[in-house]
């Protein structure tokens, strides 16, 4: 039995336990049958150990060049490396879903052990949504319009190999499956949500239960998203991280309702408010995450990042109505027992805040939904062809983007119900004394762009209100516990680590602020026709030309420029290159980048006399602060990291009634 | 320091310095020239402009606008000169006046939507003073509590 027919194999019976499980589940959780239950539990674990069997025979299949099945013979060949043919599995569209359906299947096994533990009757009504999903996918991929293991008659020499693009870099395997996680997961808050719904509970347990799901989802999403930054800048070879690109547009969007809903989600735990809304956002984040597969994966956007054209496109398109039509109309059906009780809040509440956060996040998400599909909706209707790329979604972005940091700086000093005059003065003096220093600080490096000023003051204005959240935290903890400063510092996180780790969360995105302002302000292109020898001077460096050869490599053939880099401090080689893969019929440019906390250097290797060798086109672009933007993004990480990690349990006090109005205030 | 005082002095400077950065100047040339093919797409490239592509077109386009530059053309003459040519595809940033104007107009419908939604909710008036909870609330708490900490056990 060769590795292709077991995993077939396995995806169906996977497919046999997962249609067992939702039936099971359904029972389940209407008869209340502990015995069913079981079976269910036993379905999740199997289906989830099958699919995982499917993945690895689908690697295996990969790493030993096992031409008869279609899926390897067009995304590998003899020449792949171990490495490149391993994530293979990722490479092209049908492993993309396998590997989707694994994470699935995981996430409806976790559900099935754990969750069902606490809260029986909303976890199993999830769970058979869950399995009702994972059966979606499952019937998916043993369809032909997506069968990985696809077999071909007569199996070829050779296979095509992977996408150039996909194997020029050892970063190449990091954003998908990041990303795959963060979408993947988006459905379980979805899965209760929807399990909420339909028991007509209205009260906030789905949310509890779900929450620390939302959070890791989310912060997969971001990681994910600035790791595909990452990963555009060092291979795409055009100088930039953020191209507002389909494929990152459709990465974003959930990203931003899911940022929306871990804060409104605080105003129906503080305050018992916006329950329709925040189920509202959880639908909305998952069904983002299934039209941005739609979009990328079934060819009716073109993009760097896409794969071929695929007839999983309509069914895709099926599942994204369903999903919305079964959640909107349970939401209508329901929305009598959501109603909130009393208005929210004065304009200078915690609450209040959110909710302009919220509206603000709204209109980003939109503008991102219009500015993607507007050139299709446009060119099907009147045939008339229309761009739509970066300068429109900055015009848009940045002015919400730099509200959206304001609020950042603002929401977390006020109190809940409204804030006094006097509490107003004691939290923003500081912030507005750093804010001013920030956008003189702006000013004397030489970032004089009126968007980037701001930046730089909304930034020093969120990190003082940060600041000082952590120093009073830190004093209240010394004067109560007694506590030595550092054990004070590490006991907020450990103590409070939702609240504190969202403060850090908070300083990698004024990290990825400051890099965005900075870099798109003050970034110095130029190019030159160098012959060997001679160079070039850009903003401070000198680029010397020392030599430019072919490289000849088993899977493929380079130009490669030699660059002896000089100035501000540095003294290294880049090697820019032009990379030939024998599949695709253009070569592929590959920067040479000198990176530092300052800025970087970026090499292109743009043309190069093909007979001689005697000179050589370079293009260089200077880009000051781009790394603290995997900085940030790292920041982004830990912050959210600390804020998922449990807290200690803690001893149960019963408090007076008097008491308890003080500490809950 | 007073704390009025403080605010007053770092809200001036704050503005003296966004001020500074919004002051008219003039551009130079090799500025115009980023200006205008940022907004250009590069027409055989995948949504990169003009500006950013390493493609020979690109290369080819960015030197014609630099020389309509240096021919003291204005930016309109230059765009004019590429819609003539490409039609409005070639800008990256649909124009205003016509039916694409919808792209502009619904983000900020949407935000004004959303923003009077929003404030035709709050309370208005002065802050509400703290008072004692009711019974109802601290039984509420309680089980929240108790609720919280079994969820995270």
């Amino acid at each position: 039995m060769s590795a292709g027919d077991l995993g077939a194999a396995a995806l169906r019976a996977a497919l046999f336990l997962s249609l067992w499980g939702t039936g099971a589940a359904i029972y389940a959780a209407w008869r209340r049958d502990a015995r069913v239950l079981a079976s269910a539990r036993v379905a999740a674990g199997f289906a989830f150990g099958l699919v995982v069997i499917a993945a690895l025979s689908m690697m295996f299949a990969l790493a030993t060049h096992d031409f008869s099945i279609l899926y390897v013979a067009e995304n590998n060949a003899r020449e792949t490396p171990l490495f490149y043919s391993i994530i293979g599995l990722w490479a092209a569209l049908e492993g993309s879903i396998l590997l989707w359906t694994a994470i699935l299947a995981g996430a409806t096994a976790f559900i099935a052990f754990r969750g069902t533990l606490a809260i029986p009757r909303l976890a199993t009504t999830a769970l058979a949504v869950m399995f009702a999903m994972l059966t979606f996918f499952l019937l998916l991929i043993t369809t032909p319009a997506a069968d990985p293991f696809a077999r071909l008659a007569v199996a070829p020499e050779n296979g095509n190999g992977p996408n150039a693009l996909l194997q020029t870099h050892p970063l190449m395997p990091l954003p998908p499956p990041l990303l795959y996680l963060g979408y993947v997961l988006t459905s379980v808050p979805f899965a209760y949500a929807i399990a909420s719904l339909i028991l007509g509970e209205g009260g906030d347990r789905w949310l509890v239960a779900t929450r620390r799901f939302a959070l890791i989802s989310w912060a997969l999403l971001g990681v994910g998203i600035v790791a595909g930054a990452w990963w555009s800048y060092a291979v795409l070879g055009w100088g930039g991280y953020w191209a507002w690109d389909p494929v990152e547009n459709a990465a974003i969007m959930p990203w931003l309702t899911s940022t929306a809903y871990l804060h409104s989600v605080m105003v129906e735990e503080k305050r018992s408010l916006l329950r329709s809304w925040n189920l509202a956002l959880v639908v909305a984040t998952f069904a983002l995450t299934i039209l941005g597969t739609f979009l990328t994966r079934s060819g009716v956007v073109n993009s760097v990042h896409s794969f071929s054209l695929s007839a999983i496109g309509p069914i895709l398109l099926g599942y994204l109505v369903a999903i919305l039509v079964l959640s909107i109309g349970l939401l209508l059906w329901r929305s009598a027992r959501l109603r909130d009780a009393g208005p929210i809040g004065t304009p200078l509440s915690r609450e209040a805040i959110f909710l302009f956060q919220n509206v603000l996040f709204m209109a980003a998400t939109l503008t991102v939904l219009l500015g993607t599909l507007y050139p299709l909706v446009a060119e099907a209707i009147s045939g008339a062809q229309l761009s739509i790329g970066g300068p429109y979604f900055d015009r848009v972005e940045i002015p919400v983007a730099l509200a959206l940091l304001f609020l950042m700086g603002i929401g977390p000093q006020l109190p809940w119900h409204g804030a006094s005059r006097a509490t107003l003065e004691r939290q923003f003096t500081a912030p507005i004394v750093a804010a001013a220093f920030g956008a003189l600080a702006a000013l004397i490096t030489g970032t004089t762009a009126l968007p980037a000023v701001l930046t730089y003051a909304l930034g020093a204005f969120v990190l003082a209100t940060v600041v000082q959240e952590f120093a009073r935290g830190v004093r209240a903890r010394r004067t109560l516990h007694g506590e030595g400063g550092v054990a004070a510092f590490a006991n907020l996180f450990r103590r409070s680590g939702r609240r504190y780790g969202g403060y850090v969360v908070h300083i990698g995105i004024v990290l990825v602020a400051l890099a965005v302002a900075t870099s798109q302000a003050r970034t110095v292109d130029a190019e030159r026709t160098l012959a060997p020898g001679d160079s070039l001077d850009v903003a401070g460096y000198t680029i010397r030309l020392e030599a430019i050869r072919p490289v000849s490599e088993p899977q493929r053939d380079s130009i490669v420029a030699d660059l002896a880099i000089s100035g501000n401090g540095a003294s290294e080689h880049l090697r820019p290159a032009l990379v030939q893969y024998p599949n695709s019929a253009a070569a592929v440019g590959s920067p040479g980048i000198g990176a530092g906390l300052r800025d970087d250097l970026y090499t292109i290797l743009a043309a190069y006399d093909q007979r001689t060798f005697s000179w050589a086109t370079i293009r260089t672009r200077v880009i000051p602060g781009v790394s603290w933007l995997w900085l940030g993004g790292a920041v982004v990480g830990i912050g959210a990291i600390i804020a998922a990690l449990p807290a200690p349990r803690r001893r149960v006090v019963r408090m007076p009634v008097a008491e308890v109005a003080v500490s809950a205030k | 320091m007073n704390r009025r005082v403080l605010i007053a002095i770092a809200v001036l400077a704050l503005a003296g310095a966004l001020a500074f950065a919004a002051r008219p100047h003039e551009t130079t040339a090799d500025e115009r020239v980023d200006q205008i093919t940022t907004e250009l797409r590069c027409p055989v490239c995948q949504g990169l402009s003009v500006k950013d592509s390493t493609s020979e077109t690109a290369r080819q386009m960015r030197d014609l606008v630099a020389q309509r530059v240096r021919e003291a053309k204005t930016n309109a003459e230059i765009e004019a000169e590429f819609r003539a040519a490409y039609g409005d595809w070639i800008f990256l940033s649909p124009p205003l006046a016509s039916w694409t104007g919808l792209v502009w107009l619904v983000p900020v419908a949407a935000l004004a939507a959303g923003l009077a939604l929003v404030t035709g909710r709050l309370r208005s008036g002065g802050v509400p003073q703290p008072s004692a909870p009711t019974t109802t609330e601290v039984a509420a708490l309680r089980e929240r509590v108790a609720r919280e900490e079994a969820a995270e056990g």
